[in-house]
């Protein structure tokens, strides 16, 4: 591309200083403090960053985990639109988005963006331009249903790389719902149900949709994993333990590993079962865990994270898990809430909103408030088909509804669920040399009312919608 | 005097906004003749028309009728539990309560189809077995419902059944709870062959009950020795549902399983042999039938307008089309728009399944349950249908599905006074409810209500 077009996208606002895309919601008061009548500010947003040190700086560091593909063949297009929403930049007002070849190579107002000469100019009139939605807890990335072989109280041994389809209902209506990557995960029969695979919801193979494999471990630490109680071990010690005993024997795996690497010791015969766990102790990917009460996250964070020292993603972090959000703040444990959104706190008769919690803070109970994880520390999941797939947003929604601001949302759709499962520097905003995955929107995308008019994926327009009948 | 005048206001302004082709007789029986109790009287000319004890306006919101109209910046005068007036400007009369809707939205209550808990027993009679005092009716409150359909709709073979009612959620007034009971009777199709003849002779001997009894009073006369003739057993119902004292709703073979659709089974992708089914049964009976959450009702809306059935759906619910025979199976969220634009009447309702459900128990998932009804109606939105005109999917057209449309589902005249004031547009996923009127009482704030008075609008 030509030198002018990446130094005008660049003036166009992707340099912008962090600070002035600062949302400055709306003051409100905090959700459910001690007093109704509290003072009507938020919080500034609190300082958040995942954890995970001694991450392998460049994909080709890695050794565990496989990359897919980058700038496959795809059409130069320039897509115009009343707004384009890049999430980590201010909104564009009549923004160009310039792709080809799967990523995009500018971003900027119409007026500044010199389309290249042969690229297709798509007015998109009136719409959103906003990244593909990311989908942090996803089960329905194959035509099956059922994730949960529980061969084994504890089952490392699985993966779902090789489910992964592309041409089926439900990944389709999850493009037609304007999500585009999803972490496409086992079940929580078990208590580890195996290796989750990021990938994106439309590729003309699963190879080319392949984002990252492994994209995490997937870990229930309670609230379903026990159902098949008695001399299993699968009550709260039980399950603990089995959880340790696996996750130590990895680590072990690792060690020796580590240390033929460095030419200390013979080279440990290969291990199919525990090799892929040697990633979580590189830190090439985290576990992502199904923990869902206040009881349930504190052990996710004592015994996953500070005792194992993994990179550690609360999924579906639901009910009074939130209580929880001042101890996992400061211990870069993010938080993908959902689907579940709201609490009824029986003591004060208070419904909570579980996504504003998580942010801003709340207190319900007997316990003190708790300052939150912030703008940067919470995402948005489905559990689909909980919840279908393509209705993600609707999960936004009823964040936004009952306290969560409108912009951080957007991120909890976007950037915050890339950068709890480091595939930040792939997708989750618009951003001259990231993937070309746009969601071209008839309103505001949170709203139920708008509509995916246009899907991009990897550059390639992969959905239109018909009016007539319309799949979304 | 000044009542008078107030009410001719009133009734010139809803003639002057009335309604579009809609309103005419499909699906709308209880305007022409429904039973006494719910229908709404009209002051007789040549009485003067009695004066409530206590009068209150809502002033200044933007009213939303509930027919589809707006008036921007209008009032709703209340005497008692009814309204008795909507326009600009009105004259107030002396002594009324002022409720300053300035900047609000105010909308009819909400009239959800399905629903359960909220102060309604499981079965009836149900008016011995409401509670008006049940916590979760604040709930209902809380999300814009003021009133739905509990109870059963099963029959059994030929036979409509069902126990059920339309619940008001007056909360603290148990004589206010119960609107009607057994407003609905339910039919399930296909029917067998045999129960096929079966209905067919029960409407036959149904509309020869009803001629006899038209024509009893002048036999009666010849005759004073006649008996009155008596009900053909079994043809009670649907001497009901040809009165137009009912609503038949027909429930279309296997229900909706998304989770059964995503296991690749027992879903169906195409309910367009159960929907003719039904439409034969309206033919019988030459009244209109509401089609419960049918999948494919959008392939033939012309058929279902000519036999004047109504519809209610969850525009959400999916079910994929057979790549095989894309355009005559499987869903499409452009179902409520498609529909109401041949004129077929339709109502939203929550999704079902095992995370879903029509009630307001926290034990769902918010979205996904009656806490929020606006929603549904807004993917009715996003599917094509008119923005203004989707509210009626939660209030007149919810009505008519349940015969009540006389009582509620619109700021009209007469109607009962149940109604919303909201914090911004009804259909939007953050508005909230901030009053909730039901029989003409404050029933519900949000600045008083422990619920949600701390949640402030993020986003309008």
């Amino acid at each position: 591309m030509s030198k002018q077009l990446l130094l005008v996208a660049a003036a166009a606002g992707l340099a912008a200083a962090a600070s002035a895309q600062d949302p400055a919601p709306a003051p409100t008061p905090a959700p459910a403090t001690a007093a109704p009548a509290a003072a009507a500010t938020t919080p500034p947003p609190i300082q958040f960053e995942t954890w995970h040190p001694n991450r392998p700086a460049k994909e080709a560091d890695y050794q565990v985990a496989k990359w897919g593909p980058r700038d496959l063949p795809s059409p130069g297009y320039a897509f115009r639109a009343a707004k384009v929403l890049p999430i980590t930049a201010p909104p564009i007002i009549d923004g160009v988005v310039v792709t080809k070849n799967g990523r995009i190579e500018a971003i900027g107002p119409a007026k500044d963006v010199v389309v290249p000469a042969g690229y297709e100019r798509v007015d998109c009139g009136d719409a959103v331009i906003v990244p593909g939605f990311v989908e942090a807890h996803c089960h329905i990335a194959s035509e099956t249903f059922d994730l949960n072989d529980t061969v084994h109280p504890t089952n490392p041994e699985f993966r779902t790389l090789d489910l992964i389809s592309m041409e089926h209902d439900q990944i389709r209506m999850a493009r037609a719902g304007g999500i585009s990557t999803t972490l496409y995960i086992p079940g929580s029969g078990s208590n580890m149900g195996g290796f989750g695979t990021l990938t994106k919801t439309w590729a003309k193979s699963p190879d080319e949709a392949l984002v990252r494999f492994p994209g995490s471990l997937k870990i229930a630490q309670a609230g379903n994993p026990e159902r098949g109680s008695g001399d299993l071990g699968t009550d709260m010690m039980g399950m603990s333990e089995g959880l340790r005993m696996t996750l130590l024997d990895g680590k072990r795996y690792h060690e020796r590993v580590a240390a033929w690497q460095a030419g200390k010791g013979e080279k440990p015969a290969f291990d199919a079962t525990l090799d892929l766990l040697r990633g979580l102790f590189l830190h090439e990917y985290p576990v992502s865990v199904h923990t869902q009460i206040y009881q349930v996250v504190l052990q996710t964070l004592q015994e996953l994270r500070l005792e194992l020292g993994l990179w550690t993603v609360v999924v579906h972090g639901t009910f009074d898990g939130y209580r929880l959000s001042g101890d996992l703040g400061p211990a870069g444990v993010p938080v993908a809430g959902g689907p579940r959104q709201y609490y009824h706190d029986r003591a004060t008769n208070r419904m909570h909103g579980l996504l504003g919690n998580w942010s801003l803070g709340g207190q319900h109970g007997w316990r003190d408030a708790v300052p939150g994880l912030g703008r940067d520390g919470v995402g948005v999941n489905t559990d689909s088909p909980v919840i279908a797939q393509e209705q993600l947003p609707l999960q936004a929604a009823m964040g936004v509804r009952m306290g969560w601001p409108h912009e951080w949302a957007l991120r909890g759709l976007t950037i915050n669920p890339a950068r709890f499962l480091g595939i930040d520097h792939r997708v989750g905003s618009l951003e001259v040399g990231k993937d070309a995955d746009l969601g071209i929107w008839s309103g505001d995308p949170i709203d139920p009312r708008s509509y995916v008019e246009q899907m991009v994926i990897n550059g390639t327009i992969c959905y239109r919608r018909d009016a007539k009948r319309p799949r979304w | 005097m000044r009542t008078q005048a107030l009410l001719a206001t009133a009734v010139a302004l809803i003639a002057a906004l009335e309604l579009p082709a809609q309103r005419g007789r499909r699906g709308g029986r209880s305007e022409a003749g429904g039973p006494p109790a719910t229908t709404p009287t009209a002051a007789p000319a040549d009485t003067a028309p009695k004066k409530a004890s206590r009068y209150v306006a809502v002033v200044g919101g933007d009213v939303y009728l509930g027919t589809g109209q707006r008036i921007t910046g209008g009032t709703v005068l209340i005497g008692d539990d009814k309204i008795e007036a909507v326009g600009l400007n009105l004259t107030l009369p002396e002594g009324t309560e002022i409720i300053d809707a300035k900047g609000k939205c105010v909308s009819p209550g909400f009239v959800c189809v399905l629903g359960n808990g909220m102060g309604a027993p499981r079965t009836g009679p149900f008016a011995d077995g409401v509670n008006p005092f049940d916590p979760e009716i604040k709930q209902g409150l809380a999300a814009g419902i003021t009133s739905f359909f509990a109870g059963s709709t099963s029959g059994s073979g030929p036979t409509p059944g069902g126990n059920n009612a339309v619940i008001k959620l007056a909360y603290g007034n148990l004589e206010g709870m119960v609107l009607r009971e057994n407003a609905v009777v339910g039919l399930s199709v296909p029917l067998s062959l045999a129960d096929r003849e079966k209905f067919q002779e029960l409407v036959k001997k149904a509309r020869e009950y009803i001629k006899a009894v038209e024509e009893f009073p002048a036999k009666k006369a010849a005759d004073n020795n006649l008996k009155e003739p008596p009900m053909p057993p079994g043809a009670d119902k649907i001497v009901a549902v040809m009165r137009g004292e009912a609503r038949l709703w027909i429930s279309l073979g296997g229900g909706f399983n998304p989770f059964g659709l995503r296991r690749g089974g027992a879903a169906r992708s195409n309910d367009v042999d159960q929907i003719r089914a039904a439409l034969e049964v309206a033919q019988w009976l030459g009244e209109g039938v509401v089609l419960q959450k049918p999948m494919s009702a959008w392939m033939l809306p012309e058929a279902i307008a000519a036999t004047g059935s109504m519809v209610f759906l969850c525009p959400r619910d999916h079910v994929p089309a057979d790549p095989a025979d894309p355009d005559h199976t499987g869903s499409n969220i452009a179902s409520a728009a498609l529909l109401a634009a041949a004129g077929v009447p339709v109502a939203v309702t929550c999704p079902s399944g095992p995370y879903a459900g029509a009630g307001v128990g926290t034990g769902g998932l918010l979205g996904q349950d009656l806490n929020t009804p606006n929603v549904d109606a807004a993917y009715a939105v996003r599917g094509g249908l008119d923005n203004r005109k989707a509210l009626r999917t939660l209030t007149l057209d919810a009505a008519r599905m349940l015969g009540v449309d006389a009582r509620i589902g619109s700021l009209e005249p007469h109607k009962d006074a149940d109604l919303l004031i909201l914090d911004g547009d009804p259909l939007h996923y953050a508005t909230f409810v901030e009053t909730a009127i039901v029989n003409g009482k404050v029933v519900y704030e949000k600045a008083k209500e422990p619920l949600y008075q701390h949640i402030q609008r993020r986003n309008q």
